[in-house]
């Protein structure tokens, strides 16, 4: 996409790489083009929007990344959460399905924002891991794997949102 | 323009088309500007209603409307809420006339005794209808863009494509009608921001969200209702009527009674846009008349129920898009259903602001479907539409889950792999069924598709490895393709879509609509191809203008060559095969040439950017080295 390897990404860049990309490659830009012209834009087009949604989401951006620096990434690789982290996801699970079972907007609410916050920082710390000298790709699994959990909670919690609102 | 009229050789015009749940549009651009064409009837509204005669007539639009209470079972509307359906979907047995042929699970026919017309079918009749309209006044018919709702799925989408082929339309794009209405508005108003469209039609809802920045039209989220609109409406009304004409059972609601209560629940719908209050008289079971009374206020109680349900689209489309309603521009208001007052204070409410109407919400979507074809035919660069996958795609796992591939609102075009394994010691055989949905269970999605995948060599449980692609395209038409990777062999994918009909079966029909068969079909052919060729022939003409530089020599006389076989080709066969060959060599022959290209555009889009270093990054970001080599095979239809 044409923007530097770092999670510290700027994501109006990005969109706005991704808008010049598309520009170039929609196919709404070869309809007029032989069939094999159309296939290879449409190959090229498919690529830019697989590449923009790696990059925007930042579980993915870095796995990308530790992948560049040779590391193996996925759900088997990163080390088993911390005792405490599953305890306060656990507290918060059973928070969930109770808001659930009550159909208590207001308490889904504060939850997911609550989660959202953590994710944040979560995502914070990933970054000062990433930009760190002495960044240790051990650590930043940990970290992937910590937001991968929050990111879990939230979906969960917005497919319960769903079924209230 | 007299002389036009009979100049076989003037420049075809596309055609924008709303096939809509009541009414249907053709327009098209004219200086600069979409204007609706007019029926026979002289409106620009075309009601999607089609009339089977029993001595075998057909008749669409108003003079097919006015059998609708004589001849309700043969009378047919709302025929969209029908496409890429089965016979057993809930939508049949709603509140209607009609009966259908039972049993088919992969089309809805309607049952006219002799006759039994699937909806693609009757869908193809207005379309027809919509086409010979605009033949009448543009003499010479283009590529058409025709709308479908943002939430429509792929059989769905599929079904409104091949009804478009049987019509014999060339149909360049299926367009979402929410994207093609913020292309009218946002081209007319020249203003940038972020827009939600509310989109109510006549049995459809649609809301989506998108950032208008410069020309780009870029769709955040899209959410809606497939099954939901002014239709549901009538039939709240209908409901009530019917008891006060003393039709509470299934007996004395015949399609007669039915279809006059679904009419006059209509009729009162209209009039509550601008009355507080409306009296009908109704025909009474066992004669006489029954007085009827409706207040607005009753009206907006019974409805409440269907808004509801359209907020509940309108926050997830928010949520997903990431964003609250006061940060939006603007709303803007589409479908005939949205001149419901309630409906407009419902969405003022909703969205905290004063929606935008000041295009007609009839025609606005057909407007944007024809710039669209405009753009489209033109090849202009003025306007780029971006936009998303509706609903997720994924596979049936083992247990009946369902596994993601590609979620809701990935932009499109759009490609995604996923593998999988082998659970039994030397299993040949793989079974893989395609669904698409929110829900977790797979029976809960709609299936779009089974694969058979066979020759899988035999291994023990666990090593074969099995890589299905997902693709895509602009159209938000979802091909697949399985490789086995432990051979390497992309085994042959027999594809069955669980709904609307085969390849096979189009193509005869378009055989069998014509009057003299296979040489009227053969002619249409080569028309077909010598127009293709037209298009492709220019596109050339243009590359070699801008990118001879990318040829060396050998490789310019090549193209040059095959450039000149296939004018003469276009210019002088007289079969289609002949045309289709000349096409194809053309395309081999500026093949790499064209892969040179596209990196020059690549490289001129991120000007300034080591284009080694962009390849690197996309490569490396996505994961995804052989896009291309894994291209779909399962031919657009």
């Amino acid at each position: 996409m044409g923007v530097e390897p770092v999670f510290g990404l700027d994501l109006a860049i990005l969109e706005q790489r991704h808008r010049d990309l598309s520009r170039a490659l929609h196919p709404d830009r070869h309809a007029a083009s032989g069939a094999a012209e159309r296939r290879m834009a449409l190959g090229r087009a498919i690529e830019v929007n697989e590449a923009y949604r790696v990059l925007k989401d930042p579980v993915r951006r870095a796995e990308a990344l530790l992948s560049l620096r040779g590391v193996a990434t996925g759900e088997g690789k990163e080390p088993p959460a911390s005792p405490a982290l599953l305890m306060a996801v656990m507290e918060r699970r059973e928070a969930l399905a109770e808001a659930r079972q009550t159909k208590n907007e207001a308490a889904l609410t504060r939850l997911i924002a609550e989660v959202h916050a953590e994710a944040q920082r979560a995502q914070a710390a990933l970054g000062t891991e990433f930009a760190s000298t002495s960044s240790n790709s051990a650590e930043i699994l940990k970290r992937i794997g910590e937001l991968r959990y929050y990111r879990r909670f939230l979906d969960e919690a917005a497919s319960i949102a769903d079924d209230l609102l | 323009m007299l002389l036009d009229i009979f100049d076989p050789k003037a420049p075809p015009q596309a055609i924008g088309i709303d096939l809509g749940t009541t009414n249907s549009i053709v327009a098209h651009v004219r200086d600069g500007r979409p204007v609706p064409l007019t029926n026979c009837d002289g409106s620009a509204l075309l009601p999607s209603v089609v009339h089977y005669g029993a001595e075998g007539s057909v008749l669409v639009g108003r003079n097919a409307a006015a059998y609708a209470t004589r001849e309700p079972e043969r009378t047919i509307a709302s025929v969209k809420r029908f496409m890429g359906r089965a016979a057993d979907d809930v939508e049949t047995k709603r509140l209607g006339a009609y009966k259908f042929v039972p049993g088919d699970a992969s089309v809805v026919r309607f049952d006219l005794g002799k006759l039994t017309p699937s909806a693609i079918e009757v869908s193809a009749e207005i379309l027809k209808s919509l086409r010979q309209s605009a033949i009448d006044q543009l003499m010479h018919v283009g590529g058409a863009v025709i709308t479908v709702p943002a939430y429509f799925d792929d059989a769905q989408r599929q079904a409104t494509r091949d009804a478009g082929r049987l019509a014999g339309l060339d149909v360049l794009r299926l367009l979402n009608e929410p994207t093609a209405a913020a292309l009218a508005y946002g081209l007319d108003k020249q203003e940038n921001g972020l827009f939600a469209v509310y989109d109510l039609g006549g049995g459809t809802f649609d809301v989506t969200i998108l950032l208008l920045d410069g020309g780009v039209f870029q769709v955040k989220s899209t959410g809606g209702d497939s099954a939901l609109g002014g239709d549901d409406m009538d039939r709240e009304i209908a409901e009530r009527m019917l008891s006060a004409m003393g039709a509470t059972t299934t007996q004395t609601r015949t399609p007669e009674v039915v279809s006059i209560a679904l009419e006059a629940a209509r009729r009162a719908k209209h009039a509550l846009t601008d009355a507080a209050e409306v009296h009908l008289e109704l025909p009474q079971k066992g004669g006489g008349d029954v007085q009827f009374s409706l207040t607005r206020a009753d009206f907006d109680a019974w409805i409440q129920p269907l808004l509801e349900r359209t907020g509940k689209s309108c926050r997830r489309a928010l949520r997903d898009a990431g964003l609250s309603a006061s940060e939006l521009n603007g709303v803007i208001l589409v479908g005939g259903s949205t001149r419901v007052p309630r409906v407009r204070s419902y969405v003022r409410e909703l969205f905290g602001k004063e929606p935008l109407s000041d295009i007609d919400p009839d025609l606005v979507v057909a407007y944007g479907a024809a710039i669209q074809a405009d753009l489209l035919s033109r090849s202009s660069d003025e306007v780029l539409l971006l936009d998303v996958l509706p609903l997720s795609l994924g596979i049936e796992t083992m247990g009946g889950g369902v596994d993601k591939i590609l979620p809701r609102n990935t932009g499109i075009p759009a490609g995604a792999k996923a593998t999988f394994t082998t659970y039994a010691d030397n299993q040949t055989g793989f079974d893989l069924h395609v669904v698409q949905g929110e829900r977790e269970i797979a029976s809960d999605c709609r299936s779009l598709a089974r694969f058979k995948l066979s020759g899988i060599p035999p291994l023990p449980a666990g090593f074969a490895r099995l890589e299905v692609s997902f693709n895509v395209d602009e159209n938000n038409l979802l091909s697949v393709k399985a490789v086995e990777l432990t051979t390497g062999i992309t085994q042959s994918v027999e594809v069955k879509p669980s709904y609307g009909l085969t390849d096979e079966e189009v193509e005869q029909m378009l055989i069998d609509a014509l009057d003299h068969g296979e040489s009227d079909f053969e002619l249409r052919r080569l028309r077909d191809a010598q127009v293709e060729a037209t298009r492709i022939l220019l596109a050339t003409d243009k590359a070699l203008d801008s990118d001879a530089d990318l040829l060396d020599n050998a490789e310019r006389a090549r193209v040059e060559q095959a450039l000149t076989e296939a004018r003469r080709a276009a210019s002088s066969a007289r079969t289609a095969s002949v045309v289709e060959n000349a096409i194809s060599a053309l395309d081999d022959a500026t093949h790499e040439w064209a892969g040179r290209r596209m990196n020059r555009a690549i490289q001129s889009a991120i000007a300034g950017k080591n284009l080694g270093a962009v390849e690197r990054s996309v490569a490396h970001a996505a994961g995804v080295e052989a896009h291309l080599a894994n291209h779909l095979e399962r031919q657009p239809r």
